[in-house]
């Protein structure tokens, strides 16, 4: 069991305490509430994790390095960005491989772009945050993202070139 | 829109790309390879069960013990700075992936948090995530983790407060439309 999966059952818990402090109603209530969103969310998780499944297996790290080249200035970053959005996993799959492309030579501001893309703009997450947020949040809170990454490459070129 | 089509839309856009996939793996390796997906995909499954027991669990305890004036007072439309900045800090320090803060962000959403706080949220568990920054150090190197962490760390309350100011007033709408 990793620590995110304890952390969490510890808050779990702590809100468990606070519910019963709180009333049986209130535990009950919270169990409800949980199981309800369990049942709504479950065929789409298992939908969301069998795209993961696949994204894992495709394996696309030798597109990813013949796309990315170092001291492409703009170019290098607006590419980094799109490249980001479709890093497959977490940070145990997705840091492997910028450091593996960061020491093929990839520029210091298309991987600041890559980090920050994968962590706000990814697909995958997309995946999750449609069935729990819906197609508004979703929409805009990505929309409005576009930038971020960009504008964090931008900065790097200028601070570090 | 026939309202069963509505229900099921995300499950159908899911199921295209699950589609699109399996053609890739199809034409790189043939049908061993498209079993293999589905294989991946559920063994990551169970292996995150407890996570996602823990998230589902928070989720639900959450909805139940938060007061609606706790809400409106810290976290709803009105809450302003402060509460961009609380939901900061939570999502700085929620661990897991987005099958653990999605559903704590939804019952967040459905309790009566504001836009912009939620926004902020997402954001700075995009890009704080504290639980993460040790092993982007340990694999990245310390000047890349530094860097990339000082040139994001305006973004987060940035992204709340001016999806607050823009988009605010459509959170009645983006909620009921879940």
């Amino acid at each position: 069991m990793n620590s995110a999966t304890i952390i969490l059952w510890v808050i779990a818990g702590v809100l468990l305490l606070f519910s019963w402090k709180d009333g049986t109603e209130t535990v009950k209530r919270g169990g409800v509430l949980a199981w309800e969103t369990t049942k709504q969310n479950g065929l789409l998780i298992l939908l969301a994790f069998i795209i993961v499944g696949f994204v894992n297996i495709l394996s696309p790290e030798e597109l990813v390095r013949t796309w990315i080249g170092p001291n492409t200035g703009l170019l290098g970053i607006l590419l980094a960005e799109l490249i980001g959005m479709f890093l497959p996993g977490g940070p145990y799959v997705v840091f492997p491989l910028i450091a593996i492309l960061f020491e093929a030579g990839a520029g210091f501001a298309p991987v600041i772009t890559l980090i920050t893309s994968w962590a706000t703009q990814s697909f995958l997450t997309i995946s999750f945050e449609l069935p729990f947020m819906g197609w508004r949040f979703t929409i805009l809170r990505w929309g409005m993202g576009l930038v971020i990454p960009l504008t964090a490459g931008i900065v790097a070129i200028l601070f570090w070139g | 829109m026939p309202s069963s089509f509505k229900k099921y839309q995300i499950h159908f856009l899911l199921f295209i790309v699950i589609l699109i996939l399996s053609v890739l793996a199809y034409t790189q390796s043939g049908w061993d390879l498209v079993g293999d997906g589905f294989v991946q995909g559920l063994t990551i499954l169970i292996r995150e069960l407890p996570l996602l027991t823990a998230a589902f669990l928070t989720a639900g305890f959450l909805q139940a013990l938060v007061k609606k004036e706790f809400i409106t007072q810290w976290l709803g439309a009105d809450a302003g700075i402060k509460g961009i900045l609380l939901a900061c800090l939570g999502g700085g320090l929620i661990p897991g992936g987005p099958y653990a803060y999605y559903p704590i962000a939804s019952a967040l959403l459905k309790s009566g948090a504001g836009l912009g706080v939620l926004i902020a949220f997402v954001s700075a568990k995009n890009l704080w995530a504290f639980s993460r920054v040790p092993l982007e150090i340990a694999i990245l190197g310390t000047t890349i983790t530094i860097r990339r962490f000082l040139i994001t760390f305006l973004i987060p309350p940035l992204m709340g407060i001016f999806a607050e100011k823009l988009f605010g007033r459509r959170i009645n709408n983006i909620r009921e439309k879940i």
